[in-house]
């Protein structure tokens, strides 16, 4: 067997959390919920509620990559894609609904010199079908991708690396300005959400909110799945597709299934960011940002969907901190975490914190 | 049931033309110097290599070159692979289930397991995680996966290579405990006292072509065999 | 006295266009009289000078010069007898225009033009000019006064003065300028001689330039016209393709090139350790950086050696780079070999600490090189496509690193070594390979070969920090698409993948260029998902 075939597969050394023994995420899914209480009875200053809601849309995109790549081995390094498709159709939504109630067209349509919208916004003022188109859309792209890579059994770095491709293609392709959707400058100044006006603290609280409920709620579904039978497929999958394949699982369609959630979860993110943030731009499909994301779930720790959350929240936390306080040295700060991460603790911050003593199941497993 | 099999690698061509027929409840065992072609057989038939020509049958309508590896284990072709193929992140028992196959309902998993624990002798044993088991027993709980599914052809892939003595008589006992009128075993193995002690035939491979088929105490004294395995 | 003049003229132009040798001397007394003429006088020694012009000797068209210079600066007196030319206007007396000698020009008439008769004057002036100006600027002065009018102007004057033209530049001009007149001479034998003469230099000015025809009257009234037109224009038509094809082609070779010195690194890297080396574009840019550094120091060092920079800085650079990725090698990546995903994470790690410490140190702007003249300019080589030095010194670069990886890897030690470990890493690290010490000078030739690939860009691209990430995603699918750990599979994807981009890029522009591409290599996948070289493998 060759040395490279052999290590083309996906690493067999991460742990998993399992199932719904994991008191770390019960303890996260209680926080998230004792968070979005607090908001509600006593909200702090709106620039903290929106940094909460932010993270909280943060460690859901990273759940959604660690439920790939964790437990089912495929590191995506695309997910800002799916991230960005429900980033969009959101940012649409939100200016076709502005168009609806003011009549105003927004800047960078007029500067296209168009008077109405395109017609392929049609319909995007009402929110239902809004969040169901950009989670049909995150969900159909990655079905399409998925079926072509995971067919041809495309997988491990190779899968990353044409990943990356995709995600950088879609950069280039949102760049121009001739699509609609913003060109280089994205879409921003969206005036209203469901009828009250962008910015005022109750809409900030409300959306910190929704991401905090939304992520309490991912976390409460995934650790169902993963821990299901259909978890247990995916670790064995990961560990060794082959075998699983001969014993007359098709994993293509496992793979597919539980990749096209990931998508959809991601593009869940994404809907709950871009309000937050005000704007979405082509910068959000930059291939480094997706790499990003899975450093967050590195460095929280790989396997785990807990870690996942601890790590985007840490290292974005950190990120709001220091890229205001020293902008020069947040990338140092950033490479010397990875490189501390995948040389010393291969299961992430986890390893380090300790939380609970190690379970028996993992004793054993390299 | 295989049929005039031809499968290359690039210019090299590891099975030449290679016919056999394994009946229902027959031991069959495959052997062969190195490079003869045995594994390469194996992943012909359970659908990881797709051969140049030639058909693999089973029964009478099912050409298994046609099929993909899930649809051949759906089938009911199991394959124990050469290295002990266990997902070292589940538990025995887990193993087992996975084992089963996606056709067993899940009502009549816990009661086959329980069986099948029994068989290989790992009952106490179900709670670990099956990366922290022995070289043996992960042989021990690969049988017991591929025999889960209540395979009709088992298709075994050295089953007791770096096993101990002890171990290699467990697994024959083990393996001729297995033969059912319905079930068709297929072995490979380079030890000749296991494969004396399970096969009913064999059939011996050199150099991607058939030398020899038929009763090992033939093989033994077959001057081409002979030549093969102790000549040069 | 002017008709015979004239008569002389137009049968020395016959006798000229038999015998191009023949120059006849111009009737010096008679031009001076004319020149002292009435309006209609003036304007015809204007004109019979510029008709004849293409054939008069130099010293002539001084004369004739000076006395048109003076004529129209009202420096030409003109007593009954010849004429004289003053100092400056309304001077007492002057030289003889045909003796030189010193005569009162007291009394004496001082012509003045008028509009018409300046205009003719002036063009004989810028013919004089064109013919015997001191320098280019004079010449080139010349030319424009003689644009203006450059219909009167005879086809022979033109040709003169571009094969006497030293200046390559304004030789050009000329010929144009020839071109052109001839084109919208109102003979019809000149204008297809044109026709067939602006054929026979194809370009894409040309084919303008004969496209432009179409509209003349001529060509739906003229059918010989038409006919020498229609295939002028066709064969100029059909060169303009074949040359722009080959622009294509060679445009789709350097690329392909750069592609290739990006990627042929990371496919030694990939094919030995199955790690995916996200930093090789940050290698690529120490690589550039390396040969500024060389630049720099020629220029402190060794001034008079500076255009040799670019060869001293092949070796710094791949040294420089190979010692870089060593390092690497052995403080990351050892670690993670059996966890290619993680080394996958640690290699983007290595290029941000990298990108970011140039940006810290160096500073994010864009480096200044020098351009030795063996990578500036080309050599025009047919129709529109030109052969520009720097892109064949990247396509040369790229060939001879081929044939030195291909050295390294088929005649040495360490090629034995590398491929060894690369087939079977197990059975290499049995026979006592020390796989290890193979791994880290295998990364060190791969991360070397992105240095080199890092002097080959200099005089192509603008050198900055960040110009790492625009080749990654490119030279990636190079090595998806070219199978692991061949370098041969490498070479022929980035050949196609160049290729395809030039070849698509002008029909459909660039990033629909790069979707087809992906698509491509992804449907590709389907069929080969081993890539193009890979040898199938058993499990």
């Amino acid at each position: 067997m060759s040395g490279a075939v052999q290590t083309d597969r996906a690493p067999t050394s991460g742990p998993a959390g399992r199932g719904v023994r994991d008191p770390l995420v019960t303890g996260l899914v209680g926080l998230c919920l004792a968070a979005a209480a607090g908001l509600v009875v006593a909200p702090p200053a709106p620039y903290l509620v929106n940094a909460l809601g932010q993270l909280a849309a943060f460690a859901i995109l990273a759940v959604s990559l660690d439920l790939v790549w964790g437990y089912l081995g495929i590191l995506s390094l695309g997910h800002g894609l799916f991230f960005a498709i429900g980033g969009y159709v959101c940012a649409m939504h939100l200016l076709a609904h502005g168009v609806a109630v003011t009549g105003v067209l927004p800047d960078f349509v007029q500067f296209m010199g168009w008077t109405s919208l395109p017609a392929y916004w049609t319909g995007l003022d009402h929110a239902p079908y809004a969040l169901v188109l950009a989670l049909a859309l995150a969900g159909l792209v990655a079905f399409v991708f998925g079926l072509a890579s995971f067919r041809s059994r495309v997988n491990g770095v190779y899968f990353s690396i044409i990943s990356q491709a995709l995600v950088y293609v879609a950069m280039l392709l949102m760049y121009r300005n001739d699509t609609g959707l913003g060109g280089n400058n994205g879409m921003t100044g969206f005036p209203l959400l469901f009828g009250w006006p962008m910015g005022s603290p109750g809409v900030v609280t409300g959306l910190a909110v929704a991401a905090l409920l939304t992520l309490a709620a991912i976390l409460a579904g995934t650790r169902r799945l993963v821990g299901s039978a259909v978890g247990r497929r995916m670790l064995a999958c990961r560990d060794d597709e082959t075998r699983l394949r001969t014993l007359g699982y098709s994993t293509t369609r496992l793979k597919l299934g539980i990749w096209c959630l990931s998508a959809m979860i991601a593009a869940l993110a994404g809907i709950l960011y871009v309000p937050q943030v005000g704007i979405i731009n082509p910068r959000v499909l930059a291939p480094d940002l997706s790499i990003e994301i899975a450093v967050w779930v590195a460095i929280g720790g790989l396997g785990r969907l807990g870690g996942a959350v601890i790590g985007a929240v840490l290292v974005n936390g950190l990120k709001f901190w220091l890229s205001a306080a020293m902008p020069e040295a947040w990338p140092f700060i950033l490479s010397g975490l990875v490189l501390l991460v995948v040389l010393v603790l291969p299961n992430g911050l986890l390893d380090l914190v300790a939380l609970r003593p190690r379970p028996t199941w993992l004793r054993g497993a390299r | 049931m295989v049929d005039a099999l031809t499968v290359a690698f690039g210019r090299f061509t590891a099975l030449d033309s290679v016919s056999l027929a394994v009946d229902p409840g027959e031991v069959r065992a495959v052997i062969g110097p190195n490079g003869a072609g045995k594994t390469t057989l194996l992943d012909v038939i359970s659908g990881l290599t797709k051969p140049v020509s030639g058909r693999v049958m089973l029964g009478d309508r099912i050409d298994l070159t046609q099929c993909s590896e899930a649809a051949i284990a759906r089938a009911g072709v199991r394959r124990k692979f050469q290295k002990p193929s266990v997902f070292p992140a589940l538990t025995v028992r887990e193993n087992l289930e996975i084992g089963c196959g996606p056709a067993v309902p899940g009502r009549a998993r816990p009661a086959r397991i329980a069986a099948i624990l029994g068989e290989i002798g790992l009952g106490p044993r179900a709670r670990v995680p099956a990366g922290s088991l022995a070289h043996g027993e992960k042989q021990w709980l690969e049988i017991g996966m591929v025999l889960a599914a209540e395979p009709a052809l088992l298709l075994l892939d050295e089953p007791v290579a770096g096993l101990s003595d002890a171990e290699t008589a467990h697994t024959a006992a083990l393996i001729r405990a297995l033969r059912r009128p319905d079930r068709a075993i297929l072995v490979i193995e380079h030890d000749m006292g296991f494969v004396e002690a399970v096969a009913d035939r064999v059939t011996v491979l050199h150099e991607g072509r058939t030398l020899y088929e038929g009763s090992m105490a033939g093989a033994r004294g077959d001057a081409q065999v002979i030549e093969v395995f102790l000549g040069r | 006295m002017g008709e015979p003049l004239r008569a002389l003229l137009a049968l020395c132009c016959l006798a000229l266009l038999a015998v191009p040798a023949c120059a006849a001397p111009l009737d010096r007394a008679a031009f001076a009289t004319e020149l002292c003429g009435d309006g209609a006088a003036q304007v015809r020694a204007a004109e019979g000078l510029v008709q004849a012009g293409g054939d008069l000797p130099a010293d002539d068209l001084t004369f004739a010069g000076r006395l048109l210079a003076a004529l129209a600066e009202r420096r030409l007196s003109c007593p009954a007898d010849g004429a004289l030319l003053l100092d400056r206007p309304g001077a007492p007396e002057g030289h003889d225009a045909l003796t030189g000698a010193l005569r009162p020009a007291a009394e004496a008439r001082a012509p003045v033009l008028g509009l018409r008769q300046r205009a003719a004057v002036e063009t004989a002036r810028g013919t004089v000019a064109l013919l015997t100006g001191p320098d280019p600027a004079a010449r080139a002065a010349g030319l424009a006064v003689v644009e203006r009018r450059i219909a009167t102007v005879p086809a022979a004057l033109l040709d003169r003065a571009r094969d006497a033209e030293t200046d390559a530049a304004l030789r050009g001009t000329i010929a144009g300028l020839a071109q052109a007149a001839a084109l919208s001479s109102p003979d019809p034998a000149r204008r297809r001689a044109a026709i067939a003469a602006v054929a026979a230099a194809p370009s894409g000015t040309a084919q303008a330039r004969l496209t432009a025809l179409k509209s003349d009257p001529a060509y739906a009234a003229d059918p010989a016209f038409r006919a020498a037109l229609d295939a002028g224009l066709s064969q100029v038509r059909r060169a303009v393709a074949v040359g722009d094809g080959l622009a294509v082609l060679y445009n789709g070779l350097s690329v392909a090139s750069i592609l290739f010195m990006a990627a042929a690194g990371l496919a030694i890297i990939f094919g030995l350790m199955g790690v995916i080396n996200l930093a090789q574009g940050e290698f690529i840019m120490l690589g550039a950086y390396a040969t500024y550094g060389v630049q720099e120091a020629f220029r402190r060092l060794a001034p008079g050696l500076l255009d040799l920079y670019l060869v001293a800085a092949i070796p710094v650079a791949f040294a420089t780079v190979a010692l870089v990725g060593i390092v690497v090698e052995a403080l990351i990546l050892r670690h993670l070999y059996r966890r290619p995903l993680m080394s996958l994470l640690a290699t983007w790690a290595v290029s941000l600490f990298l990108v970011n410490l140039v940006r810290v140190t160096v500073g994010t702007q864009n480096l200044q090189f020098v351009m030795p003249a063996y990578v500036s300019g080309g050599v025009p080589l047919y129709a529109d496509f030109v052969v520009t030095w720097n892109r064949l010194f990247a396509i040369a670069f790229a060939a001879a690193t081929l044939v030195l990886t291909l050295l390294i890897l088929r005649r040495t030690p360490l090629g034995l070594d590398i491929r060894a470990v690369t087939q079977n890493r197990d059975m290499a690290a049995c026979l006592g390979l020390p796989t290890r010490r193979v791994d880290r000078l295998a990364f060190g030739l791969g991360s070397g070969l992105a240095g080199l690939a890092g002097v080959a860009l200099c005089p192509i691209y603008s050198v900055n920090p960040s110009m790492g990430s625009g080749f990654i995603v490119d030279s990636f699918m190079v090595v998806v698409l070219g199978g692991v750990g061949s370098l041969l599979g490498t070479l022929v994807a980035a050949l196609g993948v160049g290729g395809a981009n030039v070849l698509i890029e002008p029909i459909s522009g660039a990033v629909a260029a790069k979707v087809i591409v992906l698509v491509g290599i992804i449907l590709f996948l389907q069929r080969r998902p081993e890539g193009l070289f890979a040898a199938r493998r058993r499990r």
